[in-house]
């Protein structure tokens, strides 16, 4: 195993906490508005440590651009997705939960 | 806004042409040279520029490249710094979160800069789009003691930057 295959596995480990964390907040947030918060956050830097750490494994240049592509694809896809949630949410009156 | 289409639109064709080959080199570098693969690609592209042209029919606005340059650095360090904080107020023995909505209203005009704006606020720490009115965005945020006001705001002047829209007094009719 070279070094590139080393630094691929550290940063797809690193990536991991983030995509747990991401479904702890989902879990423990009290409403929608920041469960979104969680998911679409954490998701993305999880994601990003894990392309990044596939790309340093990868074997060719067209590889790494697919990667970065998906990547960026997901990120647009996530926020889209969040903020369309969050706004028929709004448009239900679903009033967002505030510390007592 | 209309106005100002007219003057810049490029021709029909021209504008297929680029959406087509735009389209059909992310399909190319998603699912790598294999011809068979053209058989659910093409259709896919055609659809995809088909639906661009009724949903945006002009591009009227365009990058700068040095916006672009700067955009990117930002944008990793800011997303990065929100997945950490995300962490961290999950993770907490009580989840540290302080939530509320912050009303802003932005200057940049309709079309891809503020759709832009309003994904991007979901990417940052603490904030997340919730709602938008005309120029009028409503933004969650999950610590009402974070300075939203002043993220928010350096967001929008980069996207300027980043789509050469002029400062905000220049763009008021």
């Amino acid at each position: 195993m070279d070094f590139l295959d080393k630094i691929g596995i550290f940063l797809i480990t690193l990536g991991l906490p983030f995509f747990l964390s991401g479904t702890v907040g989902l879990l423990r947030f009290p409403d929608i508005y920041t469960r979104l918060h969680a998911l679409t956050k954490a998701d993305n830097v999880g994601l990003g440590l894990i392309i990044l750490g596939l790309a340093f494994q990868a074997d060719s240049w067209l590889i790494v651009a697919r990667l970065l592509l998906i990547w960026l694809l997901v990120l647009i896809a996530s926020s889209a997705s969040c903020h369309l949630v969050a706004s028929r949410a709004m448009q239900n009156k679903i009033k967002p939960w505030s510390s007592p | 806004m209309a106005d100002n289409n007219t003057t810049r639109q490029s021709p029909l064709v021209r504008r297929v042409l680029r959406r087509f080959l735009f389209l059909a080199l992310i399909w190319l570098v998603l699912c790598g040279s294999e011809q068979a693969s053209w058989i659910l690609g093409l259709p896919a592209v055609l659809i995809a520029v088909l639906i661009s042209l009724m949903l945006a029919p002009y591009s009227e606005f365009s990058f700068s490249f040095s916006g672009l340059c700067s955009f990117i650095p930002f944008f990793l360090r800011q997303s990065s710094l929100s997945g950490f904080d995300v962490m961290r107020r999950a993770l907490a023995v009580q989840p540290d979160i302080n939530p509320g909505l912050v009303p802003y209203t932005t200057f940049l005009p309709q079309g891809a800069p503020r759709i832009f704006f309003v994904n991007t606020i979901s990417l940052l720490p603490g904030t997340l789009s919730a709602e938008l009115h005309g120029n009028e965005v409503t933004v969650h945020t999950i610590d009402k003691d974070l300075a939203i006001w002043a993220t928010i705001q350096n967001l929008e002047l980069r996207i300027a930057y980043l789509f050469r829209i002029g400062p905000p007094v220049e763009v008021k009719k």
